[in-house]
């Protein structure tokens, strides 16, 4: 474990040195909040309007940190580099290092969302008390508990993000795969909380990574209750467990189909 | 000259043109590029039906104008993306020096750079624009209309993208500020303008081309304003005309890291 504990830290050092760089995403970040609070002012007719349960604050705090988290997750190791290792054949070379690939690309990885992170978090505060006002009814403890399931959250995408850039083991360009995967987070799960969809669908969106991605995350800090905050828990450990026995079997398989390729 | 002119224009199409040969060696991953392209986008739609399921209209769009808005938007970018894809990472090219190649060439270096590249999904995106139209609101009128601000947004996107990515001459950090405004343009170009107020909507008009790009074309689309055609017509020649002139300013101060590279 402590090698991948070297990896994490080297990655982290290596990324504080080009904290500017992750700062000059905050345009991007910006403009999309700037969208999303003139289009949710415009759909809440008069201030005490409900959305789905949600006030227009909550609204909008749960579709900046959903946007957050999203920003925060973004990371070229997860997505470039696992297919351009397997394309260009540089895997052959991984695979025989002292550790397992997978979980040399999560710590590498996780270095980075720990940087990005808390950048954008910072951000979002800011941002949200400047142009949307306190989160009613919020708890300053609410953070506290909604780290261990952001830190789940964020292991979670990049557990599946990894499974489809390792498609490329079969496939030349695993890209098509990665904006599906963008645009069912996206739209379903940063953009909207699950319950405004209909009730029939509801059940349904829960079983996708989206419930424990974004909106599980986001839900408890918008909306903090114990019994959810348990539910969204187990079901983070549930999709962690079965997003890791999938990504093992698809490293299994694309290993062999490298052996017969000759990487 | 006009002889220039035209063997000028013939070396971009025969460069666009043998891009996206090389794009369509592997016919499979093309394909699919191009259908996930699509798909990927029309993911979209659902995000306006819940939205038009809580309200009648959104910014004083209904579905139709919003799936109009949507197609020109992906049209515009897409025929951006095809011809001059390379305007689009034109800051890694100055800042790595990358750009040598061109300049030596006995052709306008500018049009070199500009079409030596192609994005093959970004074919998605143009046929995406196009079906939308065809869909929710085709009329033959609309269809010429359409194919017309398909060219102008196009024009500017590729001419502030050209703009932004011309800084890098001078700051070597703007090379990602240049991607985050050309970005931001596709975070607002897909949402109506009617949910904009005041400096926001001078900005979207002004120093973020949306306005100029999408959101006139598509009141002229709907109803027709020759005023606004002009206006759109009249901001694509200045703008780009800037857009060229900061690009040669710029390339004064280029310099060379005498890197060996060839154009194949």
């Amino acid at each position: 474990m402590r090698k991948y504990v070297v990896i994490y830290r080297s990655v982290l050092m290596e990324n504080l040195q080009y904290a500017a760089n992750i700062a000059m995403g905050f345009i991007s970040y910006f403009m999309l909040i700037f969208v999303f609070i003139n289009l949710w002012d415009y759909m809440y007719a008069s201030p005490g309007d409900l959305i789905a349960g949600y006030t227009k604050e909550q609204m909008i705090w749960y579709v900046m940190i959903t946007e957050m988290i999203w920003f925060g997750a973004r990371s070229a190791t997860i997505r470039q580099q696992v297919s351009a290792d397997i394309r260009g054949g540089n895997i052959a070379y991984l695979v025989n290092k002292p550790y397992w690939y997978p979980l040399y690309i999560l710590s590498r990885y996780t270095a980075e969302w720990n940087i990005q992170l808390p950048m954008y978090a910072a951000l979002t505060a800011v941002i949200g008390a400047a142009m949307v006002g306190g989160i009613p009814g919020f708890r300053t403890v609410t953070i506290l508990a909604a780290v261990p399931c952001i830190a789940l959250g964020m292991t979670i995408h990049a557990v599946f993000k990894i499974c489809i850039s390792m498609l490329s083991f079969w496939i030349e360009d695993a890209d098509p795969f990665q904006w599906l995967y963008d645009k069912l987070i996206l739209i379903v799960g940063t953009i909207f909380p699950v319950e405004i969809f209909p009730a029939a669908l509801q059940p349904v969106l829960k079983l996708t990574p989206i419930y424990t991605v974004c909106y599980g995350p986001a839900k408890l800090i918008v909306d903090f209750s114990a019994e959810k905050y348990l539910e969204i828990l187990s079901a983070q450990v549930v999709y962690l467990v079965a997003g890791c026995g999938i990504l093992f079997w698809i490293y299994q398989r694309g290993g062999r189909k490298l052996y017969v390729n000759g990487g | 000259m006009l002889t220039a002119v035209r063997n000028q224009l013939r070396v971009c199409a025969l460069s666009v043109k043998y891009n996206i040969m090389r794009e369509m060696l592997n016919k499979v991953t093309f394909v699919t590029n191009v259908l996930f392209m699509m798909f990927n986008n029309a993911t979209f739609i659902v995000q306006w039906v819940i939205l038009l399921r809580l309200r009648d209209d959104v910014g004083g769009y209904t579905m139709r104008e919003v799936m109009l808005l949507w197609g020109l938007a992906a049209s515009s970018f897409g025929l951006s993306r095809i011809l001059f894809a390379r305007v689009f990472s034109l800051p890694e090219l100055i800042i790595n020096g990358k750009l040598d190649s061109y300049l030596v060439q006995p052709k306008n270096v500018l049009l070199s750079v500009m079409t030596s590249g192609t994005n093959t999904s970004a074919i998605g995106d143009l046929l995406y624009g196009l079906l939308l139209l065809c869909i929710f609101c085709f009329s033959v009128k609309r269809l010429l209309l359409f194919l017309l601000f398909t060219v102008t947004g196009a024009g500017i996107m590729t001419a502030f993208a050209l703009l932004a990515g011309s800084l890098s001459f001078w700051f070597v950090r703007s090379e990602l500020f240049a991607s985050h405004m050309v970005g931001s343009m596709t975070s607002f170009s897909t949402y109506p303008d009617g949910i904009f107020k005041g400096a926001a909507r001078f900005l979207l008009y002004n120093v973020i081309p949306v306005g100029m790009m999408i959101y006139h074309p598509v009141h002229i689309m709907i109803a027709f304003d020759a005023a606004k055609l002009f206006t759109v017509l009249g901001y694509l020649v200045l703008l780009s005309a800037l857009a060229v002139f900061v690009f040669y300013r710029g390339l004064r101060r280029y310099t060379s890291s005498s890197l060996m590279a060839a154009r194949m």
